[in-house]
């Protein structure tokens, strides 16, 4: 095994972790709605979703990681240079990490000054973390950046995927220096927020998991480089030819011209079609294959991503992406319900198929089968799903009451929030969050257990 | 837009691509099974995708335009899967042959 | 084919890339003319020193901020510096309490407590006035920020963030300014409650 590949496994492992810490702290804030005095005076809700958000977006990223420094140094024939740094910036990322969750935790907030910002909570979201660790991550990414770029220069060897990847890794690395900045102007602020956190999520991010879903479905379908690269350049041609100005649907009510009501809607609206041909591409691969694979938990979560997409980005976006809906459905339970189920769908389930893969390459297994992630999988689907039809009434319930009817005031919030449908919807998101976690729990143990409890389904040797 | 259009409407909207997204997953399938029966039940899936941007047109409470992006996005849901299908069947034959 | 050709759609992504994000160049490079202070959707911080409404304009057909005569913000009208920088540690203060993981602000967020956008005209505070004894608004407001819990409106509380006076007035002078910024309509209707059908 490459040490890129090693590195790979920790990345992954850490991944998993910070996906239970994401998951505790879902459940804390869920909480916080249903009982407003659990934990009042002590951690508040504000920093239990710091904790759910942030560490939403490291899990991510250090899955992405994992599936590259797995993938890479096979497609490039040869270690990665600069791997001794990475190996290195690992611990490094994980023991910041811990230091931020910690002083989070315990310190919570400064006074308003630079200080508190430099060293404690920079309260914009998904990019809280203080100052110094920002500084850390852009550190972690330039190395993971040199690795690639590095090895494409010295083996002078590029194909259609590592090209797609730079290319990609320099928005990526770019966009996320908008975690600096504290602008006073709210309008500036969020304006360029939203370049990073859509420009990530809904661009950047798409290209990412495009190229791992294709070195994915190389080694669990064996379907062609030739055949994997040109939907790569189809995918990447249509999610962000929509995605790009897809960016104005931040744009309606931030203080922005209202031109972007029209350009942001427009594009927006039109997101959702490539996620259509994704999900028909998906059945043509299972059906060609007849649902057979050497691997059923990688291939049923790759088959979760192309649907959790489509209903999570496209029904759910499409439902409230026109502005004319948007105005009253704007930073309701109804938007929570949305991002759930799209980051779920679009990038959670991915990084899953490939930890499974990786898994049957490592335990040197013919085939990967099981029974526990079945359970695992039917848990945190189901739950997911759940949560997002909860919020749903949620948000149906505060856009209605709180937005359309009580004219948005104060009172119009409360009156909402102690809505009956409302209180039910929060109630029930708490219930699948728990059916969520029991589904989480089962995938740890699963992934530590599959393939070495029945020595009958494995078969001596390396995979295939 | 009253309160309870913009619901009917947010409602609408999702069923229109949650129809589009059901009509091309049984598209697919029939496609796949070679079976006529969901080949016709793919377009009743369709037709009832189409029938929900006619109430969207009809009856919501949006401009001109959106309603055109409507229709014209009925087009593109219509077209995708059977063009998305016949690449798919073009490309991998190209694979197996070359 | 050229449509089998990974070439062909190389260059279709390439050159769809290419063009939006020129247009996305181009559309941000006039934005931000907007947004600026002094702009055309977002008013000089010295808007501070004036009544601001938020009404529905007919000719639009959405609401939109009304900035009216004078009316200074704790009894004392601030020149263009000195509002600058309460408007700058006020954004200070909201960013190391971290209120956006609770609140939303032009709708962005969390959504566990109120929509801040149009709070400085939240009908509310005549009442808090009242209750906490306080002179005008800004005063009510600020009393809230320093002792949210003693003062909460309803069963979720705002929690005490150790805010002091200094930062509560940036606060209030900050949601001042932005109550100003013209959202194009968001959030609709506000203050006025619709009859249920």
């Amino acid at each position: 095994m490459y040490r890129s590949q090693q590195l790979a496994l920790k990345y992954l492992a850490a991944a998993v972790a910070l996906f239970g810490v994401m998951t505790v702290a879902g459940l804390m804030s869920a909480y916080h709605y249903v009982n407003p005095d659990f934990l009042f005076g002590v951690l508040h809700f504000n920093i239990a979703k710091i904790l759910h958000i942030d560490t939403l977006i490291i899990w991510l990223l250090m899955g992405f990681m994992g599936a590259i420094y797995w993938f890479l140094p096979e497609e490039f024939g040869r270690e990665l240079v600069g791997i001794q740094a990475a190996e290195i910036l690992f611990y490094v990322f994980c023991g910041a990490v811990g230091v931020v969750a910690i002083v989070f935790i315990v310190v919570q907030y400064g006074g308003g000054d630079e200080t508190a910002l430099w060293f404690i909570n920079q309260g914009r979201k998904y990019v809280e973390a203080p100052r110094w660790a920002a500084i850390g991550v852009v550190v972690v990414m330039a190395v993971f950046a040199y690795n690639v770029l590095g090895t494409a220069y010295v083996t002078r060897k590029v194909t259609g995927i590592t090209a797609v990847l730079m290319v990609d890794l320099v928005p990526l690395l770019v966009l996320y220096l908008d975690a600096f900045p504290a602008i006073s102007n709210m309008s500036a602020d969020l304006f360029w927020w939203w370049w990073l956190v859509h420009l990530w999520v809904e661009a950047t991010w798409e290209v990412l998991i495009g190229c791992i879903m294709a070195w994915t479905l190389m080694q669990l379908l064996g379907t062609s480089r030739r055949i994997v690269e040109l939907w790569l350049y189809i995918e990447v041609a249509l999610v962000l030819g929509t995605g790009i100005l897809g960016l104005g649907h931040h744009y309606f009510w931030i203080g922005t011209p209202n031109y972007w009501l029209t350009i942001g809607g427009l594009f927006s609206a039109l997101e959702p079609l490539p996620l259509l041909g994704m999900v028909i591409h998906a059945v043509y691969d299972a059906g060609t294959h007849h649902m057979k694979t050497t691997n059923r938990p990688a291939f049923y979560w790759m088959m979760a991503e192309a649907f959790g997409n489509f209903l999570g980005g496209g029904v759910w976006g499409f439902m409230i992406t026109l502005p004319q809906v948007n105005l009253y459905a704007h930073g309701t339970q109804w938007t929570v319900s949305h991002g759930h189920f799209a980051f779920w769908g679009a990038y959670a389930c991915g990084v899953l198929s490939v930890v499974y893969l990786v898994i049957q390459k490592v335990r040197g297994l013919a085939h990967l089968e099981g029974t526990l992630w079945k359970w695992s999988f039917a848990a945190l689907n189901v739950g997911l799903i759940g949560m997002v039809g909860a919020l749903l009434v949620s948000g149906f319930a505060q856009a209605f009451v709180e937005r359309a009817i009580g004219g948005s005031t104060h009172d119009a919030f409360v009156a909402g929030q102690e809505n009956r449908w409302f209180v039910e919807g929060i109630v029930t998101r708490f219930i699948f969050g728990l059916m969520f976690a029991a589904g989480y729990v089962a995938l740890v143990w699963d992934l530590l257990t599959i393939g070495r409890r029945a020595p009958v389904l494995a078969t001596a040797g390396a995979a295939e | 837009m009253s309160d309870i259009g913009l619901l009917q409407t947010a409602l609408l909207l999702g069923l229109y691509v949650a129809l589009a997204g059901a009509y091309g997953i049984v598209y697919a399938i029939a496609r796949l099974q070679d079976a006529s029966i969901l080949h016709r039940t793919s377009l009743i899936l369709y037709g009832l995708h189409g029938l929900t941007a006619i109430v969207i047109v009809a009856w919501a409470p949006l401009q001109v335009g959106w309603k055109v992006l409507i229709v014209a996005s009925s087009g593109a849901f219509l077209a995708i899967p059977p063009i998305t299908w016949r690449f798919l069947q073009q490309t991998h034959e190209t694979e197996v042959q070359g | 084919m050229k449509f089998d050709d990974p070439a062909f759609w190389r260059a279709g992504a390439i050159s769809t890339v290419v063009v939006m994000s020129i247009v996305l160049i181009m559309l941000t490079i006039d934005s931000l003319a907007v947004i600026s202070p002094g702009g055309a959707n977002v008013p000089l911080y010295t808007v501070i020193n004036q009544h601001i409404d938020y009404k529905f304009d007919a000719k639009r057909g959405s609401d939109a901020p009304v900035i009216g005569g004078p009316e200074p913000l704790f009894g004392k009208s601030v020149d263009a510096a000195s509002a600058e920088a309460l408007i700058d540690k006020g954004k200070l203060v909201i960013q190391s309490r971290a209120c956006m993981d609770c609140h939303t602000f032009f709708g962005n967020g969390a959504y566990y407590a109120p929509d801040l956008t149009k709070a400085w005209l939240d009908p509310a505070w005549e009442t808090w006035q009242a209750i906490t004894g306080a002179a005008t608004r800004e005063e009510a407001m600020v009393k809230f920020l320093m002792d949210p819990v003693t003062n909460r409106t309803w069963t979720r509380a705002m929690p005490n963030l150790g805010i002091t006076q200094p930062e509560a007035e940036a606060t209030v002078a900050y949601l001042k300014w932005m109550a100003a910024v013209d959202t194009n309509g968001f959030p609709p209707n506000f203050g006025r409650m619709r009859s249920k059908p």
